[in-house]
């Protein structure tokens, strides 16, 4: 569904990716994991259009990618980014109804607030409120609930799991997993590698730009390197 | 003597805020002052001005002209003078300065072309006052209050009701956040230089009625400034807000003190608000921007 090969992007003389290659299938979560600064979020960025890359390709359903993020959001490419971003001057309805910018089927739209409000009660409760006035949380939620208001084709997450305590951790891992059975396929970025690792089909390890691993969700777990690095296992020096 | 008053002072106070609108649409979306709106508001001014008395159509006509042309007028502004800074992310400070050269070749336009004459409006509102209370109302004042209201309302109802209205707000917040929205923000950009602009033409009509239509006649716009400023710049009920409050204390200043004093007042005014009120009366962060 989504082919990155050799794409290089910079921040003016900083080299954030190096020849990045991955590639995302209909239907899968895969996940990106990687310290600070590796290139995660600069990755999310591009493939969302808002970030250009300087080289290399990215084929979105077998056409090259749009390069402009308003049309990456038309074409099916959503982003959750780092931090939420939600629009704190607007209530957690108009952030959800942002969502649906682009959709026209007013009654789809009115089922999927529906499905969203019972994927995330509480989010119903909060629905006049200033999306500025809400917990971590439930901005976390609130800014994934937006991103399925787009009803993405491929739903890019960074870092969803960003500050937020091991019972919400919990409950949005949970919400990843029944968004992809609902037939969206996932890009996962994230930090807290276990669980990212744990619902992937497929993962790639960056580090400071580059791909340094990939497999299966499973294999990178059961990898020492990956043990030693994202998931604070020590293995005894040999 | 005091209703008068109260009504004239109202009524500067909504002209001021038809034009301080255009400043906070403006500044809520891309954070500069556009100092080009005067301009604007000026040459809305003259085309309502000849609509009426080259073409000899009627007032509404003359005032759907007006509001119309400005309306282009400042897409071509948009268009013409910052979509380049904006799409190579400068500074907002590149885009005021843009913007007051912008001002200075438009009037400068203006003197070349049409020359320095004060134009003054064709008598569309009876001389005859409205007696109220035993106080004159003047109809021009009346029907200048009546349609900045009017307008300003149906363009906060715009706001909170409607899609576009919505993404507005949004990108005021947060431009990136709603291009991943699937907001054309080129698009939306243009859409509220639009309204800027048809909200300056309306002013532009009215301050022409009222202080006849002359080159630098945009310069009143500092008074909007002023407005938008005292009411927290980018805010929407602060702009009126801030209009009217200036309207009146000026109105009442000039009546009841002097009226050289009333410009030394409205200035002091906006320096005592920048140092203890930054952000205006309305201007919270967590307030809607537009
Ligand atoms: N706007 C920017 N300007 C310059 N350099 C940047 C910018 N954003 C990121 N970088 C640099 O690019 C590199 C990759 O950053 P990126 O945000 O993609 O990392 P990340 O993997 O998302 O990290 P984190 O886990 O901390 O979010 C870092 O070295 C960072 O300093
Ligand atoms: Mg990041």
């Amino acid at each position: 569904m989504l082919k990155v090969k050799d794409l290089n992007v910079f921040y003016g003389r900083i080299h954030a990716l190096k020849d990045v290659s991955i590639e995302v299938d209909e239907g899968e979560i895969v996940t990106i994991v990687g310290a600070n600064g590796a290139g995660k979020s600069t990755l999310m960025w591009t493939l969302a259009g808002v970030l250009k890359g300087k080289s290399g390709s990215i084929i979105y359903r077998d056409k090259p990618h749009p390069t402009v993020a308003h049309e990456a959001a038309a074409g099916g490419i959503v982003l959750v980014p780092e931090r939420r971003r939600l629009y704190a001057n607007l209530t957690v309805r108009e952030n959800l109804m942002m969502g649906a910018f682009l959709r026209k089927d007013i009654e789809a739209i009115k089922k999927d607030l529906e499905y969203i409000y019972s994927l995330f009660p509480i989010l119903k409760e909060r629905t006049t409120q200033y999306a500025g006035t809400l917990s971590g949380g439930e901005q976390q939620m609130a800014a994934i609930a937006r991103g399925l208001m787009s009803r993405p084709k491929i739903l890019l997450l960074d870092e969803p799991s960003l500050g937020l305590s091991p019972i919400y951790t919990a409950e949005v891992f949970n919400t990843i997993l029944e968004i992809n059975a609902q037939n969206t396929t996932i890009l996962l970025a994230e930090q807290n590698a276990k669980k990212a690792l744990e619902i992937a089909d497929r993962a790639y390890v960056l580090e400071t730009g580059r791909v340094v691993l990939s497999g299966s969700g499973k294999d990178l777990l059961q990898d020492p390197a990956v043990q030693e690095a994202y998931l604070g296992v020590r293995h005894k020096a040999i | 003597m005091f209703l008068q008053t109260l009504v004239t002072g109202l009524s500067i106070g909504g002209i001021y805020a038809l034009m301080a609108v255009g400043y906070s649409l403006v500044f809520s979306i891309l954070n500069f002052s556009n100092f080009a709106h005067g301009t604007i508001i000026m040459l809305g001014a003259y085309i309502g001005y000849f609509i009426i008395s080259s073409f000899n159509l009627s007032f509404p006509l003359s005032l759907i002209g007006a509001v119309l042309g400005a309306a282009l007028l400042a897409l071509l502004n948009v268009e013409l003078a910052y979509s380049p800074l904006i799409n190579r992310r400068s500074p907002s400070l590149y885009l005021m300065i843009t913007a007051m050269g912008v001002s200075i070749f438009l009037e400068n336009m203006v003197y070349v072309t049409l020359g320095s004459h004060f134009y003054a409006f064709p008598e569309i509102f009876k001389q005859s006052n409205l007696k109220f209370f035993g106080s004159d109302i003047s109809p021009l004042d009346l029907s200048a209050l009546v349609f900045s209201l009017v307008s300003i309302y149906a363009l906060h109802l715009f706001l909170i009701k409607t899609k576009l209205g919505t993404a507005i707000r949004a990108a005021s917040y947060d431009m990136t956040t709603a291009s991943l929205n699937g907001v054309n923000m080129t698009r939306l950009i243009g859409i509220v230089f639009l309204l800027a602009g048809a909200f300056g033409g309306l002013a532009g009509v009215f301050l022409g009625i009222k202080y006849m239509v002359y080159p630098t006649m945009g310069w009143i716009t500092n008074k909007a400034y002023i407005a938008a400023v005292i009411g927290g710049l980018g805010s929407l009920p602060g702009a009126v807000i801030g209009g009217l409050i200036l309207g009146l204390l000026e109105t009442f200043v000039s009546v009841y003190i002097s009226s050289t004093i009333r410009d030394v007042f409205s200035f002091s005014m906006v320096i005592i608000f920048l140092v203890i009120l930054p952000a205006g009366l309305m201007g919270r962060h967590l307030e809607e921007k537009v």
